[in-house]
């Protein structure tokens, strides 16, 4: 505890004394300089990492934002003569409010329509700045004079402080973000966004929050940036800064507050190391020998394709090359670029502190925190209420695709705490059934009714958001978050979590009830010694319980199971059983989607059988198997004599009844 | 205002915007068979048209410079597969966005430093001097460009409808996992298309240099709109992009005329983000059913 609290804290603190006390010890306005643009660097890349690291998207305008911040708070300070304090605060809003505009529409989309909406955004405003000459005076430029800070005028080494405490507070508050609901919010819709929808979690606010976010960083960065060089041209703020900053963040290592810090180090150092030859050249020449030892060792072991070990080596031997060969570097300069990100890109895709972290974390072996004791399950999941009332109710459903009529006027009903099965053949509709209930599809005809109300319909956000929660067929967990994790994410709305105490670090006692309660939940599935194993190391059968746990962890009234037995073996399919009579004793009402016909007999209350979208059959579980439309429907005609159900619906699995 | 202004605006820009239709016809090509898009696109172009150039001034005549030209763009195209895409494809990420960028940079660099950064006339055989056709003066350049577009992109449909190894791109684009089931190699039918959208590129750069001159800013801008004209068309429809290239291409020109030559960008990233909130599969393309 001691130990992580020095290391982690303590070089935190450390950096920031060093940071602060180099103007001291050295007086040099060169190297004075150089700091104030790293801290304000450094404040433009934790923004951008939220993007590119966090949502994983390839954002192309944080170089626009840095340009809006900046002639903001210059444009302010000129005409209206703003503080320091007022002119950074409204260019920040500009970042947060532009970022918001720009994620509503841009972010329904994925990969690339999201990195060419970002691109067209950069080159729009470049244009703006570039031809409201009335307002921006255009290529000329914009003179500032740097603003007073409450009254007091400012000195370089004054400014340098001001903005190494804007980083550190910076700092401070993503810290307690990306380690909050939010920053697994941001982490889960990267890998699974149907499922953070699903889990009431939501999708489209959360990117545009971390959107907006961290193009408010981007203003702010771009107000600092403006009051440091109190002069603004708009073609500064193009596509080739876009590049370089991509470069920062991908070589410091993404998702990581020190890869940004790292980055930015780099980003201002840059310059001048394409102006020194010599130094050019030895950097170039070290840069070639890791690639090639890294590489040459990585291929040897087998850990890597062969493109990935010899593309960087070609390309920084490339760089090699040019550092002797070529007359003027600087004229080379974007082509340098282009080869280490080239580099960095293919040959280290975790950057500088993914890397040097697997290392540190070697060295200085940090315990984890201790986990907070399990809560008890019955204060998890609270006995809720039931009467054997109809909860959710279908009346003449339809879904159409096209020709294709995957559920056809199915109306059904299922009474509250009960657990309702549903079986037929493959391709019969019942995917697409709970598909529509939990509203990834939207119905060609019919309605839902929950608790005697329609319900949403369409949208699987709002359907979480009433009670319905579901696992999928094939697994949408959220990758790279830890078991644990996956849980306590889907407890969203249950801790309140409002951002401006998230970003204080004032939610810790919210954090610590979520994880006991998760923990909770990974133990009634038997996961509870596997919480903190990133969900993609689980074994098969393990990760069918966590997306169970992660489903109840919404504390839902109505549960959907699709094929929770699927590939499970015997074993598990015997625990499966154990767990699904246990949520439905807290009074969950569940529909269970499954093949296995012992589970769906030993279970289920009801069984509604459906073939061709339409139901061929309801009853007892007994009573369905028995049913010779049942048979013929699994069988085809002709085998109606008594043949034994119990196998020909226990489709591909060994399980023996 | 003179209405034979505007039809002259509108006509003359819709020409340059079969330019645009034929840049984002080179996207959909990538995009049909392997869902990526070469983000160094409008460096190709630009690289393309300098090698064309250097090899006028070796001495080629115009005729056997085009193919060579378009044999660069298909190395070229096959080299952005092979460094920025197929990685990227093989893990599943979107990682060949940011390295078509790359690569793309790269080539802008070299260009600047081979060739200059000067912008340079580009010579051609085809008269320059304008006819009157129904009042509206067009030039013969103009008329090739229309008909180079035309004819290249009828070539490359014909292709894939009549030919079997058109069918295998077609296959690819329609379900890869199902044509390679069926022995068909998405891979090298991955690097068909970007061949062919190098070519198409390069096709683009030879047919526009003569009017707009060759430098290494040439088709920065050009790029950005053909990113417009594919998403505004969809990503999926060749009728699409024509229609939309040949709308966006008067547009710009009305509004470069009526608001400031400075403005001529605009309309085209306007419509590009309009369009993306409100119809982000395009105007001609289809929805496509999430499957859980």
């Amino acid at each position: 505890m001691l130990k992580r609290f020095i290391l982690i804290r303590g070089i935190e603190g450390l950096m920031v004394l060093f940071f602060a006390a180099i103007p001291l010890m050295v007086d040099n306005s060169f190297m004075l300089g150089l700091l104030t643009l790293l801290a304000i660097y450094a404040i433009l890349l934790i923004g951008l990492d939220v993007t590119v690291g966090y949502l994983g998207q390839v954002n192309l305008a944080q170089a626009a934002f840095l340009g809006l911040g900046a002639y903001t708070a210059g444009l302010l300070v000129n005409n209206f003569e703003f503080g320091m304090v007022s002119a950074l605060a409204a260019a920040t809003l500009v970042g947060l409010v532009m970022g918001g505009l720009l994620a509503f529409p841009a972010l329904r989309l994925e990969g690339p329509q999201f990195a060419l909406a970002t691109l067209s955004f950069s080159a729009l405003s470049a244009t703006i700045l570039n031809e409201w000459e009335s307002l921006t005076q255009g290529a000329l430029g914009l003179q500032i004079v740097r603003p007073p800070l409450f009254g007091m005028a400012l000195d370089s080494k004054g400014f340098y402080w001001f903005c190494l405490l804007l980083l550190g507070l910076v700092w401070m508050a993503m810290k307690n973000l990306l380690f909050s609901q939010w920053g697994r919010a941001f982490e889960a819709l990267r890998d699974s966004p149907i499922a953070t929808d699903a889990m009431g979690i939501g999708t489209y606010r959360h990117k545009v929050a971390g959107f907006a976010l961290g193009s408010a960083l981007g203003g702010l960065a771009g107000g600092l940036y403006a009051f440091n060089f109190e002069y603004l041209q708009p073609h500064v703020f193009v596509y080739e800064l876009m590049v370089i900053l991509l470069l920062g963040v991908v070589l410091g290592g993404r998702k990581n507050l020190w890869g940004a810090f790292v980055g930015a180090i780099l980003i201002v150092l840059l310059p001048n190391l394409l102006s020194n030859r010599m130094l050019f050249q030895i950097f170039s020449a070290i840069g070639f020998l890791l690639a090639l030892g890294a590489g040459g060792l990585a291929l040897y072991q087998k850990r890597t394709r062969p493109f990935q070990g010899i593309a960087p080596m070609i390309a920084m031997g490339l760089l090699v090359v040019g550092s002797f060969t070529v007359q003027n570097t600087e004229d080379w300069r974007k082509a340098i670029f282009a080869l280490m990100l080239f580099s960095v890109v293919v040959g280290l895709p975790e950057g500088l502190m993914g890397f040097a972290a697997r290392f540190l974390s070697k060295l200085f072996s940090i315990d984890p925190l201790p986990f907070a004791s399990p809560s008890d399950l019955d204060q998890v999941l609270v006995k809720q209420e039931v009467d054997g009332s109809p909860l959710l109710q279908l009346q003449e459903l339809k879904c159409y695709f096209g020709g294709v009529k995957a559920v056809d006027g199915v109306s059904l009903t299922v009474a509250s705490g009960t657990i309702h099965g549903l079986i037929g053949p493959n391709g019969s509709g019942k995917s697409t059934l709970v598909n529509v209930v939990s509203g990834l599809y939207s119905p060609t005809g019919g309605s839902i009714l929950f608790h005697g109300k329609p319900l949403v319909q369409g949208n699987l956000f709002d359907v979480a958001r009433q009670g319905i929660s579901r696992t999928f067929q094939n697994l949408q967990l959220f990758t790279e978050l830890s078991a644990l994790d996956n849980v306590m994410v889907a407890m969203k709305g249950w801790y309140r979590s409002p951002l401006p105490l998230v970003l204080m670090g004032l939610t810790g006692k919210n954090e610590k009830q979520a994880e006991a309660d998760a923990l909770a939940l990974l133990e009634m599935v038997g996961l509870a010694n596997q919480a903190r194993t990133p969900s993609k190391d689980l074994p098969y059968g393990a990760q069918r319980f966590l997306e169970i746990a992660r489903a109840v962890a919404r504390r839902p009234t109505f549960l959907i199971l699709d094929e929770p037995a699927a590939g499970l073996a015997h074993p598990d399919v015997t625990a499966l059983l154990g767990i699904i009579r246990r949520i439905n004793k807290q009074g969950i009402t569940i529909i269970l989607i499954e093949h296995h016909m012992d589970v769906v007999a030993g279970l289920c209350d009801t069984v509604t059988v459906l073939d061709g979208g339409k139901i061929i059959a309801e009853g007892k579980p007994d009573e369905v198997k028995r049913n010779p439309l049942v048979i013929e429907a699994y069988l085809g005609k002709g085998s109606e004599s008594a043949s034994p159900v119990t196998v020909c619906l226990a489709t591909p699995s060994p399980v023996p009844a | 205002m003179d209405q034979a202004v505007i039809i002259q605006m509108v006509v003359s820009g819709a020409l340059m915007g079969l330019v645009y239709a034929l840049v984002a016809y080179g996207f959909q090509l990538t995009f049909a068979t392997s869902k990526s898009i070469n983000f160094g696109q409008g460096e190709l172009v630009m690289v393309s048209a300098f090698f064309s150039l250097t090899l006028t001034d070796l001495g080629l005549p115009y005729y056997l410079m085009i193919p060579g030209g378009l044999l660069f763009g298909v190395i070229a195209g096959l080299f952005v597969e092979r460094a920025g895409v197929r990685l990227a494809l093989e893990q599943k990420s979107e990682g060949w966005i940011l390295m078509t960028i790359i690569i793309g940079l790269f080539g802008f660099s070299a260009a600047e430093n081979i060739w200059g950064r000067d912008d340079r006339p580009f010579p051609t055989p085809i008269p320059s001097e304008p006819i009157q056709l129904f009042g509206i003066s067009i030039t013969w350049l103009e008329v090739s460009v229309a008909v180079g577009v035309f004819m290249i992109m009828a070539i490359i449909e014909l292709f894939k409808r009549k030919t079997l190894l058109g069918k295998a791109f077609e296959a690819v684009s329609a379900d890869r996992d199902a044509a390679e089931l069926m022995g068909i190699s998405a891979t090298r039918t991955i690097m068909l298309s970007y061949g062919l959208s190098g070519l198409v590129a390069a096709l683009a750069g030879i047919l526009i240099s003569p009017i707009t001159t060759v430098g290494p800013t040439m088709a920065s801008v050009l790029v950005l709109k053909a990113f417009s004209v594919a998403v505004v068309a969809g990503l999926e429809s060749g009728f699409g992009v024509v229609l939309v290239g040949l709308f966006l291409g008067s547009l710009e020109s009305l509004t470069s005329y009526y608001v400031g030559s400075g403005w001529r960008e605009a309309p085209g990233l306007v419509l590009l983000i309009l369009s993306l909130a409100i119809r982000p599969t395009g105007i001609f393309g289809k929805a496509v059913i999430r499957k859980v």
